[in-house]
């Protein structure tokens, strides 16, 4: 890649109230054992009391576009990442329109993305990556979702949890020219079988009308079955040996904050030992969707962990259905 | 400039079932009111009939234009490394948790694809489809074709969106090759008007009035007084705007386009077009307004096959796609035959 395009800042916006999963689990006639709350390692969740999304994602924006100093009337491209259903019924609305409107970003254009669980971050990091390389008459882009969950439907997969989920907004803004933080490659590849693993049922044109299938549903056999962690591997060693990167020259990985479970699977397949992920989110939020990768990025950032030309990764799988893993440089 | 990719083909599906728009006009008790002194909206709007797709289902549409299109080009769908779904209406599954582009991966048997959806748009979702494919594959040499698709179904009574057009369901599907010769994609512009989001939307499940048994809340909705006092002022700006960034992306003058591509929303909208722009109508594709009416976004890919099919595009011709999208929304795309 000749251009070379970096995050120049990211902020999240998270509601003030958060829930104990336990409290959740008995809401949701949900079971919570030790066993099941080792598995998913998640201990609390931010939850909107009122917060609409748009007005935390709004927040998320203007704190990121602070932070790169960047002057919104030059921004060139919003990209939503967004995975659950948004204040209006997508396609036929998007969140990014009011967004540009509410910031002022009167030169920008708007993108969004949907599908592929928390991968849709990935790929919204790597078509906007694209675009800035692409075309000359761009160089900034604003990436940004606003995830809030449906009522009743916290718990993902109640009758075996997979994890809980959170309530948040997350911004990364992207400029030409930076230094560091550098988005150097992405992998991105989706196994069609899965595309309804996990899905939403109800409320669209297939079933209209029935509020019990208004919620995300997760196929917990095929869930368990997709190589998912086998797939990512696969993928780093492609993207890697692309770029010329060694293995052990990638010191940390973000990653989504599904369960513990499904954090450790990854850093097991991968060879990440110790203080290479975080987990602290996971226990503090539950998974926000593609937001883990804007939480865990800020607490890699604030920690220190990453030093200049260091190679650091961002992966998901999507849920079996669209995997990605992206690899950054310091 | 040219981005160095072209359209190796494009194919649409629309089902074969049709309904007569006065049958439409009188289930979904659309106002026989002329909308102006010179213009009544169900004696001008110029569509005779639409298609519906009744059992088929949005995906089924899409995967026929999808399947038409490897089966016109002669593509393996293994070759495939990109699939982009473009639909801006709602489709089997909610958005955005899920896009149809997998089950179109899974069933034409793209392997080795990245199957995601592009959501915002409105009908100029195709242009903005468009700059996403063509950054993705200008930036990374391992994505060389691509296949962009979309399936259309609207509710059962909710074909007209008044005052601007009558709906036809269908699909579409276009097949981009980076270093195809013909069709060169030169330049795609886009741009948003953020505070005109809300001039059309679809409420959505969780708005619904429990009490509304016709699933007014799955149904296209309109903000007309919004959309007469802000959309209306800035619509052929706005278009100029696009148009003259893709000719100044391509270094290339509006009296070399050969042939426009335009939405068939309505006569005096196809009249308004080309006094504006002072393009005479015989080098706009209008011929499917009368045939099948207004297709979303699949009115850029359906009328630029027609077109090309019945000899108004031809070798050496450049041609402007251009359109706008659920009011807010505008894209100007140069081909270059």
């Amino acid at each position: 890649m000749e251009t070379q395009v970096g995050i120049a800042a990211a902020a999240v916006r998270l509601p003030a109230r958060k829930r104990d999963v336990g409290s959740l689990f008995q809401e949701e006639s949900a079971i919570l054992n030790p066993d099941i709350a080792a598995r998913l390692g998640i201990e609390e969740v931010p939850i909107c009391n009122g917060e609409s999304a748009s007005a935390m994602a709004l927040a998320a924006c203007q704190e990121a576009l602070r932070r790169a100093e960047l002057d919104v009337a030059q921004l060139d491209v919003i990209v939503d990442y967004t995975i659950l259903p948004q204040e209006y019924l997508v396609p036929a609305w998007n969140m990014s329109n009011e967004l540009q409107h509410e910031l002022g970003a009167k030169k920008a254009f708007t993108v969004g993305f949907s599908g592929g669980g928390a991968t849709n971050f990935l790929v919204a990091l790597s078509s906007a990556a694209a675009m800035l390389q692409a075309n000359e008459n761009l160089t900034s882009a604003l990436l940004v979702a606003a995830d809030v969950t449906i009522p009743g439907n916290r718990i993902l997969n109640p009758s075996d949890p997979v994890s809980v989920l959170g309530d948040a907004a997350g911004a990364v803004v992207l400029k030409k020219g930076m230094e560091g933080s550098l988005v150097i490659d992405t992998e991105l590849h989706s196994e069609g079988s899965n595309h309804d693993v996990c899905y939403i049922p109800g409320g669209a044109l297939a079933q209209p009308d029935d509020p019990a299938v208004y919620r995300m549903e997760l196929d917990k056999e095929r869930f368990d079955k997709a190589p998912k962690t086998e797939k990512l591997k696969v993928m780093l060693e492609t993207l890697l040996e692309r770029n010329e990167v060694k293995r052990e020259d990638v010191v940390f990985g973000l990653y989504p904050n599904l369960s513990a479970e499904d954090q450790q699977q990854f850093a097991d397949s991968i060879g990440f030992g110790p203080g290479q992920m975080n987990s602290n989110n996971r226990k503090s939020h539950g998974h926000l969707q593609g937001t883990d990768f804007v939480v865990n990025y800020l607490s890699m950032i604030e920690n220190g962990i990453v030093k200049k030309e260091q190679y650091f990764l961002a992966a998901s799988h999507g849920m079996g259905f669209l995997a990605g893993v992206s690899l950054l440089r310091m | 400039m040219t981005t160095g990719i072209g359209i190796v083909g494009a194919s649409y599906y629309l089902p074969p079932k049709r309904k007569a728009v006065t049958d439409i006009f009188r289930d979904e008790q659309i106002p026989a009111e002329p909308l102006a002194a010179n213009v009544d909206f169900q004696r001008d709007i110029g569509i005779e009939a639409v298609h519906v797709a009744s059992e088929e289902s949005a995906t089924s549409l899409a995967l026929n234009a999808s399947r038409s299109v490897l089966e016109k080009t002669g593509i393996d769908p293994a070759e495939i490394d990109l699939i982009i779904d473009f639909t801006s209406i709602p489709e089997e599954y909610v958005a955005p948790t899920w896009s149809a582009a997998g089950i179109i991966q899974k069933e034409i048997g793209a392997t080795h694809a990245l199957a995601t959806a592009v959501n915002t748009g409105g009908c100029a979702s195709y242009h903005t489809t468009l700059k996403v494919a063509c950054s993705w594959m200008a930036a990374h040499d391992r994505y060389r074709t691509a296949l962009l698709f979309a399936g259309d179904k609207v509710p059962e009574f909710n074909h007209t969106y008044y005052p601007i057009t009558v709906i036809c369901d269908g699909g579409s599907a276009v097949i981009l090759k980076k270093g195809h010769e013909r069709r060169q994609i030169l330049s795609v512009e886009v741009a948003t008007l953020g505070k005109l989001h809300d001039i059309w939307y679809i409420p959505g499940f969780h708005r619904r009035d429990p009490a509304d048994k016709d699933r007014k809340w799955l149904h296209m909705t309109a903000d007309i007084p919004k959309f007469n006092q802000e959309v209306i002022p800035m619509n052929l700006f706005m278009f100029r705007k696009v148009m003259r960034g893709a000719l100044s992306l391509a270094g290339r003058k509006q009296q070399e386009v050969a042939y426009y591509i335009y939405p068939t929303f309505s006569t005096w909208d196809q009249k308004a077009f080309c006094q504006a722009f002072m393009v005479v109508p015989e080098k706009v594709f209008t011929d499917g307004l009368q045939r099948h009416g207004h297709l979303q976004e699949t009115d850029m890919v359906l009328d630029y096959v027609d077109a090309i099919d019945e000899g108004h595009i031809k070798e050496g011709d450049l041609v402007m796609l251009t359109t706008n999208g659920a009011g807010f929304s505008w894209g100007a795309a140069l081909i270059q035959h």
